[in-house]
């Protein structure tokens, strides 16, 4: 870059290519997490949901792929976030969200009982403020869609049995969580 | 005449006034990264990263990544308060 004496257009020109320039680089593998979980808590409750149909005594069991989910999720977070040459200020809070909703689940999820194990539309309405919050800031219409959908979910679910409370949270998180991480994958390549 | 203040001189250089640009719009950002996207080389945009650190407008920390050395540049309030005074002094010009 030159140091000539520049026009007030030029210098505008370039604090506005140069902002963009920043902004390009927003949350890029975002959308790993959005499939990591879609696909885990998903599989988790169609999985808890047909072993209760088939009649099987501990269908929670399926849930400890969420520990597995749990490592993979952190060490994830932690390598892009060493590797990416730039960290912005919507990366930081996109972390923090999900941080405060996956304290709230464990919340949640630890009183279940007291909650007449109703816990699951509970956990769909979080989900759904994260996915929100996540599109707004990513300015991307298809996840804002996918909260919507969870919200929905949560709606029918506290309407129904628990059993079928799994069922509602697995299609909620396929449909809510999984299409839109995909056209976001699509989107960051 | 009287309403146009000065510009910073600071930020009359291009490659200065992209980089605090760059940086406003970001937590941090590394060496390379700048590097990128300003289009500069690597012994004129360290001249004036150090310039932008004396006058307090950036931080930069030096570490490593691995055996590689890392430079991290971060904004500071005052480089804040400096870039958005210069925006709003260029904004009178067009007026």
């Amino acid at each position: 870059m030159k140091t000539e004496e520049l026009t007030t257009e030029q210098r505008l020109e370039i604090i506005t290519n140069m902002i963009g320039q920043a902004k390009q680089n927003f949350a890029k593998g975002g959308s790993f997490q959005i499939l990591l979980w879609g696909w885990v808590i998903a599989a988790a409750n169609l999985g808890h949901y047909a072993l209760e149909k088939i009649g099987y005594e501990y269908p929670y069991a399926v849930w400890l792929i969420v520990i597995p989910a749990v490592v993979v999720s952190i060490v994830q977070s932690v390598n892009m976030r060493k590797n990416s040459p730039v960290k912005s200020h919507v990366d930081k809070v996109y972390g923090q969200i999900w941080l405060a909703a996956f304290i709230v689940f464990i919340i949640v999820l630890s009183f279940m009982n007291q909650l007449n194990f109703h816990h699951n539309p509970v956990i769909l309405a979080i989900a759904g403020m994260g996915m929100y919050i996540t599109g707004n800031l990513l300015r991307f219409r298809p996840v804002i869609f996918g909260a919507v959908v969870l919200w929905v979910g949560a709606v029918l679910a506290f309407n129904l049995p628990v059993a079928e409370q799994y069922l509602v949270g697995g299609i909620s998180i396929l449909i809510g969580y999984l299409v839109p991480g995909y056209l976001l994958k699509k989107e960051e390549n | 005449m009287s309403q146009f203040q000065p510009l910073d001189p600071l930020l009359h250089s291009q490659l200065r006034l992209a980089v605090m640009s760059l940086l406003i719009g970001v937590d941090s950002a590394e060496f390379t990264f700048i590097k990128e996207k300003t289009g500069a080389t690597s012994g004129n945009l360290s001249v004036q990263l150090d310039k932008l650190e004396q006058a307090g407008y950036i931080e930069i920390e030096k570490s490593f990544k691995g055996k590689r050395p890392l430079t991290t540049c971060r904004i500071t309030k005052h480089g804040i308060n400096a870039f958005e005074t210069y925006v709003e002094n260029l904004k009178k010009y067009i007026e």
